[in-house]
């Protein structure tokens, strides 16, 4: 799948199951207790790039929501 | 969230939102086709629904989201080592509240002597689901949004 491909697919333009349910995958996500992967992102304040470790690595523990406005 | 997000803060725990992708898209705010427009609905959440919180901004393509399971409103929370120690798949602040709760007081039971072992449980949990809040939600996004989740779900 080519990058533009995996944007519109990620993004998709309507919510029928065919474009969201193939997309949930809970079951195989990182287990619990071992190292997790890490994924730079953005900070919406200033444009700045970060990512998940420089934040779980700033507190005992830290707390994700994963959303949208939609 | 954000509340439990203040109740926390003291005691070493930070609270984050990622902005992930459109799971509702309508007319007022069409699904994503670039990252600038990714800010700017990111922005309208946190003027919108008051996000006190510090939002990050996933990749276009999702990359992070997709890694920890693509689901529309789920909540993570990580130790400083990067573990995860608690994952559910749809956010409630009672769930999320009751796990940091019991991580905190680990600290307070082996200065009590206990001997503390970790395992793992999968529960189901029961949050309340205010419909006509959601439909409200659905409505600000358009009626294409609304019209698309009653087709799906009634």
């Amino acid at each position: 799948m080519s990058a533009d491909d995996l944007i519109a697919r990620y993004n998709y333009d309507e919510f029928v199951p065919e474009k969201f349910e193939t997309q949930m995958s809970f079951g195989d996500t990182p287990p619990l207790d071992e190292p997790a992967p890490n994924f730079p992102l953005w900070r919406l304040e200033d444009g700045g790039e970060t990512d998940l470790a420089a934040l779980w690595s700033a507190n005992a523990y830290t707390v994700v929501e994963f959303g949208s406005f939609t | 969230m954000n509340n439990l997000a203040e109740r926390f803060a003291d005691r070493k725990v930070g609270s984050v939102f990622v902005y992930t992708h459109e799971a509702h898209p309508g007319e007022n705010y069409l699904h994503l086709t670039s990252i600038e427009q990714k800010f700017r609905h990111a922005a309208e959440l946190r003027d919108q629904l008051c996000v006190t919180r510090p939002i990050l901004v996933d990749a276009l393509d999702g990359a992070c989201h997709r890694a920890y399971g693509t689901m529309p409103n789920m909540t993570w929370i990580f130790n400083r080592r990067g573990r995860p120690v608690y994952k559910a798949n749809w956010t409630d602040s009672v769930s999320v509240g009751n796990a940091l709760d019991d991580v905190l007081a680990l600290p307070r039971r082996r200065r009590e002597g206990k001997r503390l072992t970790p395992f793992n449980v999968e529960r189901v949990e029961y949050r309340e689901n205010d419909r006509e809040a959601f439909y409200r939600g659905l409505e600000r996004c358009g009626p294409k949004a609304v019209r698309e989740f009653k087709a799906v779900f009634g």
